[in-house]
C-alpha cells in the first residue's frame, strides 16, 4: 500500500520534470537563433569559403584544397603559427606568474570584503583607458630613448639603451601580460576568497608550515580558478593581432595578424584558412585546459 | 594527576572589548574538562589564545611546564577540532587523516606503511573504517566529526581543543557522540577541552567543569557541585535551572522586590550583588489555603502557562512584580497536574534548599 504510494509519487515527479524543460526550452530560443544566425552561419561559412578557388584578385566558389596546401607549406604561415603558439605560452606563464601573487594577496590576506572589492577593482582601472592610449603611453617608456632606458643609463647599470625593449617580441610579451593579467586575477582571488580560513588554521594547527599549507591546500583549491583565468587569457591572446601589430613594429606576425593582412589584400581564402585553424587551436587549448580541473565539481 | 596547561592571567582586547580579563587555570593530564561559557563571553577568544590563532595581550601559558605564548600554532602540538570541521574539501576521509603526518614541520613522517598504518589504526579508533577512500563531502555530519577527531588525534597532541564540537549535529546524533567522545578520550589518554554553550553538555561530559563568565573563570569544579553550589548569582543563571531574585540581606532576611524570605542556617557565598537562588524543581506549587510547615517559604504568583518535556513538566507563573518564575514537577513522582489558567497559588520551598549569595 505505502510502496503503492510511493511509486505513484515518483511517477507524477517523472510527468512533471518531463513537461518543465519543454516549456522553459523557449527561453533558449532567442540565444539560439542570435547564435545561429550570427555565429555557426559565419563560422560553417569560413570553413566553406577556405576551399574556394583564390586567384590574385577574384575568388570563385570553385571546391579546391590549394589554400590549404598553401598554407602548410608555407613558412610565413607556418611561422605565424609557431609564434601564436609561442606567444600564447610565453603570456599565459607570465599572467600566472604576475597575477597569482596579487590574486593570492587580495583573495587570502586581505580579511575586509569591502577592500577586497576595491583592490580587484583597482586591477581593472588599466582597462578603462584606451587601448589606443595605452599603445601610446608605452613607446615613451620602451622606447630606445624611452624612460626604462633612461633610467638605467643613468644609474649607470647599462652603457647603451637596451633595444630589445620596443619593437620586438619582448615588447609584444610585456604588453599582453599587462592588459589580460587581470582576467587570472579575477578568478584566483574569487576561487582564493572561497577557502573558509579555518581550513587554512586547521592545517597549520596539523603542523604544516605556510609553504606545505600552499602546495597541499591553497594551490589545490585554487586550481579551478587558475584554469578558468587561464581559459580567458588563453582565448584573447590566441585572437590577438593589435597589441602585436602596434608594439612589434609589424616584426611579430601572429595568426590574428595574418588574418588582417590577407582580408586587406581581398585573399579570403586564405584567410579563411587561418581563421579556421585558429578557431581549431583555440578549440583544442579550452578543452586540454577544462581536462586539467573538473569544474562541474566546484560549480 | 600531574598539569598540563596553565594559564597565568591572559587578557585580550578587541578595541573597547575586554574579551578576556584576567584567565587564571590549571587543566589536568588525562581529563575530559568541559567549558561553559554563553555567547559573548570570551569562550571561542580562550580556546584560539591557547591554540595560538589569537595572541594575549598580556600574562603567560604554560603547556608541559613550558611558555609558548610565542611559540606558532604549528609548533604548540595542541589539537584544535573546529566548529565546522574544517576538513579538506579536496581530500579523501583517509588523505584528511593523514595530513598532519605527513605535512608537519616537526618530524614530519616520510614512510608511507608507517602513514597507512596508523591512519588504519585511528580510524577504527573513531569507527569510520570502510570510509577512507570518501570524498568528505560525501559522509555525514557525525561521520565528519569523527574525521575532525581523527584528524587531529592521529598526530598525537598531548591535549585537545574541541569549539563546539558537538553544535553543527542534529540533537540524536549529539546524545549518541558525547558518550563517543568519551569513550574515545579515555582510549586516547589525553586531556579534552571542550567548550560549550548548552549546560547540559557541559555537565554531562565534564570530569571538570569550567564556567567562564565576561572574559573570567567563575566557578571550576565537578558538575555535581557547579549544578548544586554554583559559584556565583551568574553561574546559576547559565545553568538555567534556578529562580534568581535581586535584593539584600537585613538581619536574617533576605529583602527582595517579590517579597521577604528567610535565611536557613548557610552562611551565604560571596558574590559582587547579593541575590536569592532556588532551584525549578525544588519548588511545590499548593493551593493557596493550604498550610506551610514553620521550615517553609511561601509566595503567590499567577499561573501562565507550563511546558510538557516528558520526563517533567516545567510550569510558569508570574509573580506580582511581573517576574516570571519556574517550576519543574518530574513526572516520575506523580502525574502532571493541571493548573488553572490566571489561577492564583502558592509556591513553597524549604528555607534550606536557597542558595543565597552576599
Amino acid at each position: 500500500m505505502s510502496m503503492m504510494a510511493v511509486a505513484e509519487q515518483t511517477e507524477t515527479e517523472t510527468v512533471a520534470e518531463k513537461k518543465s524543460p519543454g516549456k522553459a526550452l523557449w527561453l533558449l530560443a532567442p540565444g539560439v537563433i542570435w547564435m545561429s544566425l550570427f555565429l555557426v552561419l559565419p563560422m560553417l561559412m569560413m570553413v566553406y569559403v577556405s576551399f574556394w578557388t583564390q586567384t590574385t584578385f577574384t575568388i570563385e566558389p570553385t571546391l579546391t584544397l590549394k589554400s590549404w596546401v598553401t598554407f602548410f607549406t608555407s613558412d610565413t604561415y607556418l611561422g605565424a603559427l609557431w609564434t601564436t603558439v609561442r606567444i600564447w605560452l610565453i603570456v599565459l606563464v607570465a599572467t600566472v606568474l604576475v597575477g597569482y601573487p596579487a590574486a593570492l594577496f587580495v583573495g587570502l590576506f586581505v580579511k575586509n570584503k569591502a577592500l577586497q572589492t576595491v583592490l580587484l577593482v583597482l586591477c581593472v582601472i588599466p582597462f578603462w583607458t584606451s587601448f589606443l592610449i595605452r599603445v601610446l603611453a608605452w613607446r615613451p617608456m620602451l622606447g630606445k630613448e624611452g624612460a626604462i632606458n633612461m633610467i638605467l643609463m643613468n644609474l649607470g647599470i647599462t652603457d647603451a639603451p637596451i633595444e630589445v625593449l620596443l619593437f620586438s617580441e619582448l615588447s609584444v610579451i610585456i604588453g599582453m601580460t599587462q592588459i589580460y593579467c587581470v582576467f587570472m586575477v579575477g578568478p584566483i582571488a574569487f576561487m582564493l576568497g572561497r577557502i573558509d580560513t579555518s581550513i587554512i588554521e586547521a592545517a597549520q594547527d596539523l603542523g604544516a608550515g605556510f609553504w606545505r599549507i600552499f602546495r597541499t591546500i591553497i594551490l589545490p583549491l585554487s586550481m579551478p580558478g587558475v584554469v578558468v583565468g587561464a581559459i580567458f587569457v588563453s582565448v584573447m591572446v590566441l585572437g590577438e593581432f593589435a597589441t602585436s601589430a602596434a608594439l612589434s613594429g609589424r616584426k611579430v606576425n601572429l595568426l590574428g595578424n595574418i588574418i588582417v593582412t590577407q582580408v586587406g589584400s581581398l585573399k579570403w581564402a586564405f584567410a579563411a584558412v587561418a581563421g579556421v585553424v585558429l578557431t581549431i587551436l583555440m578549440g583544442a587549448v579550452v578543452a586540454a585546459l577544462l581536462r586539467v580541473v573538473d569544474l562541474r565539481k566546484e560549480l | 594527576m600531574s598539569t598540563v596547561l596553565q594559564l597565568k592571567n591572559i587578557t585580550k582586547t578587541y578595541g573597547d572589548m575586554r574579551a578576556l580579563n584576567g584567565i587564571d587555570l590549571a587543566l589536568p593530564g588525562d581529563a575530559y574538562i568541559s567549558l561553559l561559557g554563553p555567547s559573548g563571553s570570551g569562550k571561542t577568544t580562550l580556546l584560539r589564545v591557547i591554540a595560538g590563532f589569537e595572541h594575549p595581550d598580556g600574562g603567560a601559558i604554560l603547556f608541559d611546564g613550558k611558555r609558548i605564548d610565542t611559540v606558532p600554532p604549528h609548533k604548540r602540538g595542541i589539537g584544535f577540532v573546529f566548529q565546522n570541521f574544517a576538513l579538506f574539501p579536496h581530500l579523501s576521509v583517509a588523505q584528511n587523516i593523514a595530513f598532519g603526518l605527513e605535512n608537519r614541520d616537526v618530524d614530519p613522517v616520510a614512510d608511507r606503511r608507517l602513514v597507512d598504518t596508523r591512519v588504519r589504526d585511528i580510524i577504527s579508533l573513531v569507527g569510520l573504517s570502510g570510509l577512507e577512500g570518501r570524498a568528505v563531502t560525501q559522509i555525514s555530519g557525525g561521520q565528519r566529526q569523527r574525521v575532525a577527531l581523527a584528524r587531529t588525534l592521529v598526530t598525537e597532541p598531548r591535549m585537545v581543543l574541541l569549539d563546539e564540537p558537538l553544535g553543527a549535529l542534529d540533537a540524536n546524533l549529539r546524545a549518541r557522540m558525547r558518550a563517543e567522545l568519551r569513550a574515545i578520550r579515555e582510549r586516547c589518554g589525553v586531556t579534552f577541552l571542550h567548550v560549550t554553550g548548552s549546560e547540559a553538555e557541559a555537565l554531562a561530559m565534564g570530569d571538570t567543569v569550567l564556567v567562564l563568565e565576561s572574559g573570567r573563570i567563575a566557578q571550576s569544579a565537578d558538575s555535581d557541585t557547579v549544578y548544586n553550589r554554583p559559584a556565583s548569582p551568574a553561574v546559576a543563571r547559565f545553568l538555567n535551572c534556578y529562580n534568581l531574585f535581586p535584593g539584600r540581606i537585613e538581619g536574617g532576611v533576605f529583602v527582595g522586590g517579590s517579597g521577604q524570605f528567610a535565611l536557613g542556617s548557610a552562611t551565604p557565598s560571596r558574590a559582587a550583588s547579593p541575590a536569592y537562588a532556588i532551584r525549578y524543581d525544588r519548588v511545590s506549587v499548593r493551593p493557596r489555603e493550604a498550610a506551610i510547615a514553620e521550615d517553609e517559604i511561601r509566595i503567590e504568583a499567577n499561573f501562565v502557562a507550563s511546558e510538557y518535556s516528558g520526563a517533567a513538566v516545567n510550569s510558569f507563573f508570574a509573580l506580582d512584580d511581573g517576574r516570571v518564575f519556574e517550576v519543574e514537577s518530574h513526572l516520575s513522582h506523580a502525574a502532571p497536574e493541571t493548573y488553572a489558567e490566571q489561577g492564583r497559588y502558592a509556591l513553597v520551598w524549604k528555607r534550606e534548599d536557597a542558595l543565597v549569595y552576599a
